[in-house]
C-alpha cells in the first residue's frame, strides 16, 4: 500500500533577473525580466508504509521543494501528489494530525519560553488526549534525553539541545508520516549519530514513513535502504542504496605527495591504482575500495611517500558520477 | 477553542518574560501620551475655541484617543508579514491550526495586556493632571462607543493583515517598505493626535470616506457626543461597510498569496 504517490510533479518558481550593478539595478526598477525557474521538473515516485528513503542531491537540485510540495506548503505548478490519500494542498486537519515536516533551520517552539510550553501548545493543536501526551513525551524525553532541557528558555538552548526539542515537538502527535529536512545540519558528529539513532528506532517502533534529505552521506547510509537521487528538478536513481554504493562509490581515493622524482610510468607496478590527477609530486588515485589499503601499503614500499591520505568518495562524487555515467575504478 | 485559550495565555507568559522590556514599552506609551496632551495643553491654554472644541472637548479627545490607540490600534499581528517573507509561516501551515485565528488570539491577548497596564496609568495621569474631562450624555452614545471601537478593532485587524500580505508578492525586507507606509497614513488619516475636523472641510470630505478616519476619530466623536443619532448610525453603516470590504479582500488576496507562497528560507 503506498503512503505517498507522486506523479508528474512539478513547480515552477518565477524569479526576475537582474543585470549586475547599480545600471542594472535602475533599469529593474522600470523593467523587469522574469524567468521560470523550474525547482521540480516532472517527477514521479511512491513510497510503502515503513518505508525510510533518503532524498540526495546537490543543492538547489529540488529536494526541499519537493517536501514542501508533499507537506502541503506549496502549490504545485502541475501533476498530482497523494499522502495518506489526501492532497497536501488542501490542508485537511485530518491529514495535517497524521504527518510532520522538521525543517533543520526553522524554529516552530517559542523562543522566549521553555520548550515544554510548546509541547503543551502542540498537545492542544493536534488535540492528543492527556495520557496518549503523557507517554508520548516520556518515550521522547527517554530517547532523547530531554529531561533536563525541558523548562529552559529555548534560548538559552545549545543548537543540539534545541535540534532535539524541536524533534520532539514535531512528534508528540506520533506521526505516520515524517518529512525531514536536513535534521542534522550544524550538529556535531556525536548528536548527529544521536539523532540517527532515534529516527532509526522512531522507524522500526512506530512503522512511521519518513523522508530524509541531508548533505550527509552518513545520515543516509545508515538509515536509507533506499535513495532517490535528484538534480535540476529530475530524478536520476531512484532505488535501494547497497546498489548504488557498489555501483558508484565502490572507490576510494588515495592522494599521495611523493618525495624524489617520479614518472607515470612508474605507477605500472601497480595496476590497481588508477591515476585520476597527476601533478608531481602530488599524485590522486581511484582505488578499489577493498584494495585501498593495500595499494596504500605497496605505494609506501615502494616509492618514497612524503604524505598519504585515503578519502572515501564524497556524496557529491557519487551523485556526479552518477550524472556523468563515469566509473572511475 | 482549548487551543486559543492556551495561545492566549503563553501570549501573557512570553510579554512578561523580559521585565526591562516591558517596562520600557509602558513608558514610551506614557510619553507618547503625554507629548501630545501637554501640546495641546500649550494650545488651549491660549485658545478657548479650536474649530467648536473647547478645552476640555480638545483633552478629552486626547485621552480618549490614548484608551483607542491600545484597544483598537496596538497590535502583535503585524508580525504576520516577517513570517510570510522570511518562510516561518511554514510552521504554521502545517499544522491543525488556523493561522488568522492564531493571530486574532495573539491580539486579544496582547490588546488586554495593554488594557490592563494602561486602566492604572491613565487613572493615575488623571489625578496627575486634572483636565476635565467629558462624559457620553445618553446611554447610546456610551454603548455606540463601545461597539464602533470593538468593530474597529476587528477592522484594524484585517486591514493590517491585507497589508501583511504584500509580502507574498515582495518579501524584501521582510515587507516593511509597504507597513511604514501604512502607519503614516494611519498616523494622520485616523486622528489619533489631531481631531481631523479642525482640518478644512474639503479635507474633511475626504477623512469621512477613507477607512482609517472609523478607527479613533469617529468612535471619540460619539463618545464626545458631537454627532446626532442619524450621524451616529451613519457611522455604524460605514463600520459595517468598511469590515465587510476589509474582511472580503483580505480572504480574496490571502487565497491568491497562499498559491504564490514559496516558503523561503530553506
Amino acid at each position: 500500500m503506498s503512503v505517498i504517490s507522486v506523479s508528474n510533479l512539478k513547480k515552477y518558481y518565477r524569479v526576475y533577473q537582474k543585470e549586475p550593478g547599480l545600471a542594472g539595478s535602475v533599469k529593474s526598477l522600470f523593467h523587469r525580466k522574469y524567468e521560470d525557474v523550474k525547482a521540480v521538473n516532472d517527477i514521479s515516485f511512491s513510497i510503502n508504509e515503513g518505508e525510510l528513503v533518503g532524498f540526495i542531491g546537490p543543492n538547489g537540485a529540488g529536494k526541499t521543494t519537493t517536501l514542501k510540495v508533499l507537506s502541503g506548503l506549496l502549490y504545485p505548478t502541475a501533476g498530482e501528489v497523494k499522502v495518506l490519500g489526501f492532497t497536501p494542498f488542501d490542508r485537511k486537519t485530518a491529514f495535517q494530525k497524521q504527518f510532520s515536516l522538521v525543517m533543520g533551520q526553522k524554529n516552530q517552539l517559542w523562543w522566549d519560553l521553555p520548550a515544554l510550553d510548546s509541547f503543551l501548545l502542540n498537545k492542544e493543536i493536534y488535540e492528543i488526549p492527556g495520557p496518549q501526551f503523557e507517554s508520548t513525551l516520556e518515550q521522547l524525553v527517554d530517547m532523547l534525553d530531554l529531561k533536563e532541557f525541558l523548562k529552559v528558555q529555548v534560548r538559552k538552548l545549545s543548537l543540539g539541545q534545541r535540534m532535539k526539542c524541536e524533534l520532539a515537538a514535531s512528534l508528540l502527535h506520533s506521526p505516520k508520516v515524517l518529512f525531514l529536512d536536513e535534521p542534522t545540519i550544524g550538529l556535531d558528529v556525536v548528536m548527529q549519530k544521536k539523532i540517527r539513532d532515534f529516527l532509526k528506532d522512531y522507524n522500526q517502533k512506530f512503522q512511521a514513513t519518513i523522508i530524509l534529505t541531508s548533505h550527509y552521506m552518513d545520515d543516509v547510509k545508515e538509515l536509507c535502504s533506499r535513495v532517490i537521487i535528484i538534480d535540476k528538478g529530475q530524478i536520476f536513481f531512484d532505488g535501494r542504496l547497497d546498489q548504488i554504493i557498489k555501483k558508484y562509490a565502490d572507490h576510494k581515493t588515495l592522494e599521495v605527495v611523493f618525495e624524489g622524482p617520479i614518472e607515470k610510468k612508474d605507477f605500472q607496478v601497480i595496476p590497481d591504482a588508477k591515476i585520476t590527477d597527476y601533478s608531481p609530486p602530488r599524485v590522486v588515485f581511484a582505488v578499489k575500495r577493498q584494495l585501498a589499503n593495500q595499494v596504500a601499503a605497496k605505494l609506501l614500499t615502494k616509492f618514497r611517500v612524503a604524505d598519504l591520505n585515503i578519502t572515501e568518495s564524497s556524496i557529491e562524487d557519487i551523485i556526479r558520477e552518477v550524472f556523468t555515467g563515469r566509473d572511475l575504478s | 477553542m482549548k487551543k486559543y485559550w492556551l495561545i492566549f495565555r503563553l501570549s501573557w507568559q512570553n510579554a512578561l518574560t523580559y521585565r526591562l522590556n516591558f517596562v520600557m514599552w509602558r513608558v514610551r506609551s506614557i510619553i507618547g501620551f503625554l507629548a501630545s496632551y501637554l501640546f495641546w495643553l500649550a494650545i488651549v491654554n491660549s485658545n478657548q475655541n479650536i474649530a467648536g472644541y473647547n478645552p476640555s472637548l480638545l483633552l478629552t479627545y486626547i485621552f480618549l484617543s490614548g484608551l483607542l490607540r491600545n484597544l483598537v490600534i496596538s497590535n502583535v499581528s503585524y508580525t504576520a508579514c516577517m513570517e510570510i517573507a522570511n518562510g516561518d509561516l511554514s510552521n504554521y501551515l502545517i499544522k491543525p491550526l488556523g493561522y488568522f485565528k492564531y493571530w486574532l488570539t495573539r491580539d486579544l491577548a496582547d490588546k488586554a495586556l495593554n488594557l490592563s497596564f494602561f486602566a492604572p496609568e491613565i487613572i493615575a495621569l488623571y489625578y496627575l493632571l486634572r483636565p476635565a474631562i467629558v462624559l457620553p450624555q445618553t446611554s447610546f452614545q456610551t454603548a455606540s462607543f463601545f461597539i464602533i471601537s470593538l468593530l474597529a478593532a476587528l477592522i484594524y485587524f484585517f486591514l493590517s493583515f491585507l497589508v501583511s500580505t504584500y509580502a507574498f508578492w515582495h518579501p524584501e525586507h521582510n515587507g516593511w517598505p509597504f507597513r511604514f507606509l501604512f502607519i503614516m497614513l494611519l498616523e494622520v488619516l485616523s486622528g489619533s493626535s489631531i481631531p481631523l475636523d479642525i482640518f478644512p472641510q474639503a479635507l474633511m470630505k475626504i477623512f469621512q470616506i477613507s477607512p482609517f478616519s472609523y478607527l479613533i476619530f469617529y468612535p471619540n466623536q460619539i463618545w464626545l457626543g458631537r454627532l446626532d443619532t442619524n450621524q451616529i448610525i451613519n457611522v455604524y453603516l460605514m463600520t459595517f461597510f468598511w469590515l465587510i470590504v476589509f474582511y472580503g479582500l483580505f480572504r480574496f488576496v490571502w487565497q491568491k498569496g497562499i498559491k504564490n507562497y514559496s516558503a523561503y528560507g530553506r
